[in-house]
C-alpha cells in the first residue's frame, strides 16, 4: 500500500521527469548490486543530496534487488570474465593496489558483473524511465485518477499522512 | 544551484553514514565476539565462551578475554582455555577476506580444566570409554567360551603332523618295495664271485664272461640309484615330520599357557591393561603431544557458511597478494598453564595453505628447569599439503614431579599416583596424514595407590600397589583425526601373573580338564607317528647298508682280473703254438 501510494503521488506530483526516472535508475543499481559496498555509499549521496525522486528509488530499488536474485549467477558469470580478461590486467592490478581500488571490492566477480550489467542498463533505463512518466501523465494519469481503487487509494489515511509528509 | 541541492539530504546522509559508523564501532567488538564464538563452536562442535572483546585501530587487533572451548567429549571441562589472545592482524589482506596475522601473543593456555558449568556439545563425538566394560569381570568370557572361540596349537600341531606322514607315506613305502632284497644282493655276490674265480679256457668263454659281468653292473647300478632315491626321500620324510612331531609335544603346554592368561581377564584387557591403568590421562597425554596439528589446523579449515541471501561472488587477486593463503600467522607466543607453571612455546608460520608459504610451520618449546621438571624440548614442524599432512616432531622430557595424580576414578576400580618421577622421549612423524612415532615414558619413584571393588580389580589393584617403577613403551599410528596410541610394559605380563595365581577352583577344574583332554589327544597321535617314523628311520638304515654292499660290489675290479686271465690264456696260446712250431 505505501509503496503503490508513493509511487502515485511521484507520477502525480508536480516533480520533474527526469528527477523521477534518476530515482529509477540509481535504485537500479542500488538493487542490482551488492548493498555493503562503497559505491552504493555514493548512490546514497547523489540520492539524498541531488533533488532524486526518493519514491521511484525506492520503489525501483525494491524491485530490482528481487530481479538481482535471478540475475546474481549470470552477473557473476560476467564479472568474471570482465576481471580476468588479458587487455585490462594492468589497469586492475594497479587500481587494486590503491586504498580506493580495496574499498571499492571491484575485485568480486559479483561487484564487478552487477556493476557493469547495471551501468550498461542506465542510460537505457533512465530514457525509458523519463519517456515512460511522460507518457504515463499526458495519457494515463487522468484515466487512473479515475480509478475506484485509485480513490480508494487516495482516500486512505497512508495517503493522507504520507502527503502530509512530503508537503 | 538551490534546485539541483537539496540540502536537508545532505544533513540526512551525513546522519545515516554516522550513525552507520556509530554502530559498528560501538558493536563492533561484540560483533567479532558473536563471530568468534560462532566460527569456534562450528569448528569444535561444542560450547564456546569469550568474556571479552576489545580492538585497536591502529595497528589494527583485536584481543580476546578468557576464552573457553568446552570438550565435546567431557562437557564439564574445557578442551582447551586461554586467559588472554591478542592478534595484530594485516588491514589491507582483510578487504580479500584473507587473515594475516603478524603477531599473536596466547597467555594461559591449558587444557582439561574444569569448567564453572558444563558446556552444551553440538555435535557428540562417536567414541566411548569401554573401561567400565573391561573391568566388570561379567565381561569376561567363560572357560568353555575361551575354549571354543581359541585357535588351540594341539590341533592344529596334530592335522600338520598327520599330513606329513600322509604325504611321504605312500611314496616312501613304494619306493622301498622296489629296492633290492637280501636275496638278490646275496645272488650278485655269489656271480660275481663265480666270474672272477672261473679259469677261462678259451677266448670265446673269456668274451661271454665279460659280458655277462657288464649286465651285472648295470643292475647294480640301477639298484644303487634306487637305493640313494629311497635314501633321500626317507631323509626328507624324516626332516619334515620330526620338527612336526616336537611342535606336538609342546602344543599342550602351550595352549594351557594361552588359555590360562585367556581365563584370568580376557586378552584384551590384559593387553590393554598399561593404557586402562592410565586411564584418561593417557588420551590427555594423546592430546597434549598432537595439540600442535589438533589446534591449528581444524581452527583454520572451518567451512565459509554464507547465510546472505544473494551469491558472495568470487574474490579475484592481482598483485602478489595471489599467494597468500587464508589464513597467515607469522608469530605466535604462546604460554601453556599447566600446574601453575608456564610453558613457552614459539610459533612460526602457521596456517593451512602450505604450498601457497612454501614453508611448514614451525613450533618450539625449551623449559629450563622449573618446580615441576628438569627440562622439557619439544620442537617439530608440520606442513598441511594437497597429499595430507606431513610433520616431524619430537620431545625430551625429563625429571617431571607427579604428585597426587589421578589417573581413574571408577566404581570398580581407582587409581592414583600418589607421587613418581616421570622422564619421556619420543619422536613422531606424520606423512600423508599417517602418524608413525614411538615414545618412552618412565616412571621411576613410583608410588601408586589403587583400590578395586571386585575380585579382578582387587587384583588389578595389589598389584599396582606393589610397583616402585614402571616403563612404558608406546606406538601412535593412525591418521590426525583418529589417532591410535598404544602403550606396552611389563605389568601385562606381571599382572596376567597375578591374575592366574587368583583363579578360582572352577576356573581351575576347568583348566586341568582341558589339560587332560590336550594331553591324551597328542599322546595317542604321538604314540602312532613315532613308531611310523621309526619304522622309515628302520628302512634308511636297512638302505644305507644295502647301499655300502653294492658300491663294493661295484667297485669290484673285473676288468682287471679279466685282463689277467686274458694274458694268461694268451701265453698258454703262445706256449702251444711253440711246441707245435718247434717240436719240444
Amino acid at each position: 500500500m505505501i509503496v503503490l501510494a508513493k509511487l502515485l503521488k511521484a507520477l502525480h506530483s508536480d516533480a520533474g521527469p527526469w528527477s523521477l526516472a534518476f530515482g529509477i535508475m540509481l535504485g537500479m543499481i542500488f538493487g542490482l548490486t551488492p548493498l555493503i559496498k562503497f559505491h552504493n555509499l555514493i548512490i546514497l549521496f547523489v540520492v539524498l543530496v541531488f533533488r532524486v525522486n526518493l519514491s521511484t528509488f525506492l520503489l525501483s530499488w525494491g524491485v530490482f534487488s528481487v530481479i538481482a536474485l535471478m540475475l546474481d549467477p549470470l552477473m557473476m558469470n560476467i564479472g568474471e570474465a570482465i576481471l580476468t580478461s588479458q587487455s585490462l590486467q594492468g589497469s586492475f592490478t594497479a587500481f587494486y593496489n590503491t586504498g580506493l581500488g580495496r574499498i571499492s571490492q571491484f575485485y568480486n566477480t559479483l561487484t564487478m558483473g552487477s556493476l557493469a550489467v547495471s551501468l550498461v542498463l542506465a542510460p537505457v533505463v533512465l530514457l525509458l524511465s523519463k519517456v515512460l512518466v511522460i507518457k504515463y501523465r499526458i495519457h494515463i494519469m487522468e484515466w487512473v485518477d479515475q480509478w475506484n481503487i485509485v480513490q480508494l487509494i487516495k482516500g486512505s489515511k497512508v495517503y493522507q499522512i504520507y502527503q502530509g509528509m512530503g508537503e | 544551484m538551490q534546485k539541483i541541492i537539496r540540502w536537508p539530504g545532505l544533513v540526512g546522509f551525513v546522519a545515516i553514514v554516522g550513525l552507520i559508523a556509530a554502530v559498528l564501532i560501538l558493536f563492533l567488538d561484540t560483533w567479532i565476539k558473536l563471530a568468534a564464538t560462532n566460527g569456534l563452536e562450528q569448528a569444535t562442535g561444542a560450547e564456546v565462551n569469550i568474556a571479552s572483546v576489545s580492538h585497536t585501530f591502529s595497528p589494527f587487533g583485536v584481543t580476546f578475554n578468557q576464552v573457553q572451548l568446552t570438550d565435546p567429549k567431557k562437557p564439564t571441562h574445557n578442551q582447551a582455555q586461554a586467559n588472554i589472545i591478542t592478534a595484530q592482524i594485516e588491514l589491507a589482506p582483510l578487504f580479500l577476506n584473507k587473515i594475516i596475522v603478524d603477531q599473536l601473543t596466547i597467555d594461559g593456555v591449558a587444557f582439561s580444566q574444569l569448567r564453572e558449568s558444563e558446556g552444551k556439545v553440538y555435535r557428540k563425538p562417536g567414541l566411548e570409554s569401554k573401561l567400565e566394560q573391561a573391568l566388570d569381570p561379567k565381561n569376561l568370557p567363560s572357560v568353555d567360551e575361551i575354549i571354543a572361540r581359541t585357535p588351540l596349537k594341539t590341533t592344529k600341531a596334530i592335522q600338520d603332523a598327520q599330513s606329513a606322514y600322509e604325504r611321504h607315506s605312500e611314496s616312501l613305502k613304494a619306493q622301498y618295495e622296489t629296492l633290492p632284497n637280501k636275496a638278490k644282493l646275496e645272488e650278485y655276490k655269489t656271480r660275481i664271485k663265480a666270474l672272477t674265480e672261473t679259469d677261462y679256457k678259451n677266448p670265446v668263454e673269456l668274451a661271454a664272461a665279460k659280458k655277462e659281468f657288464e649286465q651285472l653292473r648295470e643292475s647294480l647300478k640301477k639298484d644303487k640309484l634306487a637305493i640313494e632315491t629311497f635314501k633321500q626321500s626317507a631323509s626328507e620324510a624324516r626332516d619334515d615330520l620330526s620338527p612336526k612331531l616336537a611342535a606336538l609335544r609342546s602344543a599342550p603346554g602351550q595352549d594351557y599357557d594361552q588359555i590360562q592368561g585367556l581365563i584370568a581377564g580376557d586378552q584384551a584387557a590384559i593387553k590393554d591393561v598399561t593404557r586402562m591403568v592410565l586411564g584418561d590421562k593417557a588420551a590427555v597425554w594423546s592430546d597434549y603431544l598432537l595439540s600442535a596439528y589438533k589446534i591449528a589446523a581444524p581452527l583454520m579449515t572451518g567451512d565459509k557458511k554464507s547465510e546472505a541471501a544473494r551469491e558472495e561472488g568470487q574474490w579475484i587477486a592481482f598483485s602478489d597478494d595471489v599467494s597468500l593463503p587464508d589464513i597467515w600467522i607469522k608469530n605466535a607466543d604462546i604460554s601453556l598453564r599447566w600446574q601453575q607453571e608456564d610453558i613457552a612455546s614459539s610459533w612460526q608460520d602457521i596456517t593451512h595453505q602450505h604450498e601457497k608459504i612454501g614453508k611448514p610451520t614451525t613450533f618450539k618449546i625449551d623449559s629450563s628447569a622449573s618446580a615441576l621438571w628438569q627440562s622439557l624440548k619439544v620442537d617439530g614442524n608440520f606442513s598441511i599439503l594437497d597429499s595430507g599432512i606431513e610433520a616431524i616432531q619430537s620431545w625430551d622430557l625429563k625429571g617431571v614431579k607427579l604428585n597426587e595424580l589421578a589417573l581413574i576414578n571408577e566404581q570398580k576400580l581407582s587409581t592414583s599416583i600418589t607421587s613418581a618421577l616421570l622422564a619421556s622421549s619420543g619422536q613422531l612423524g606424520i606423512k600423508q596424514g599417517q602418524m608413525d612415532g614411538t615414545g618412552a615414558i618412565d616412571f621411576s619413584q613410583l608410588v601408586m595407590q589403587a583400590s578395586g571393588t571386585n575380585n579382578f580389580t582387587k587384583i588389578v589393584a595389589e598389584t599396582l600397589n606393589n610397583l616402585n617403577a614402571l616403563k612404558i613403551n608406546t606406538q601412535l599410528a593412525g591418521s590426525i583425526e583418529d589417532p591410535k596410541l598404544s602403550f606396552s610394559s611389563d605389568l601385562d605380563k606381571r599382572l596376567a601373573q597375578s591374575v592366574v595365581a587368583n583363579l578360582t577352583g572352577d576356573q581351575q577344574s576347568k583348566l586341568k580338564s582341558l589339560k587332560q583332554k590336550l594331553d591324551s589327544q597328542v599322546q595317542s597321535v604321538l604314540g602312532e607317528k613315532n613308531a611310523q617314523l621309526s619304522q622309515w628311520i628302520n628302512w634308511q638304515d636297512l638302505a644305507e647298508g644295502d647301499l655300502g654292499s653294492v658300491e663294493d660290489m661295484l667297485s669290484a675290479q673285473f676288468n682287471d682280473v679279466l685282463d689277467d686271465k686274458k694274458d694268461k690264456l694268451k701265453d698258454k696260446l703262445k706256449d702251444k703254438l711253440k711246441d707245435k712250431l718247434f717240436g719240444n
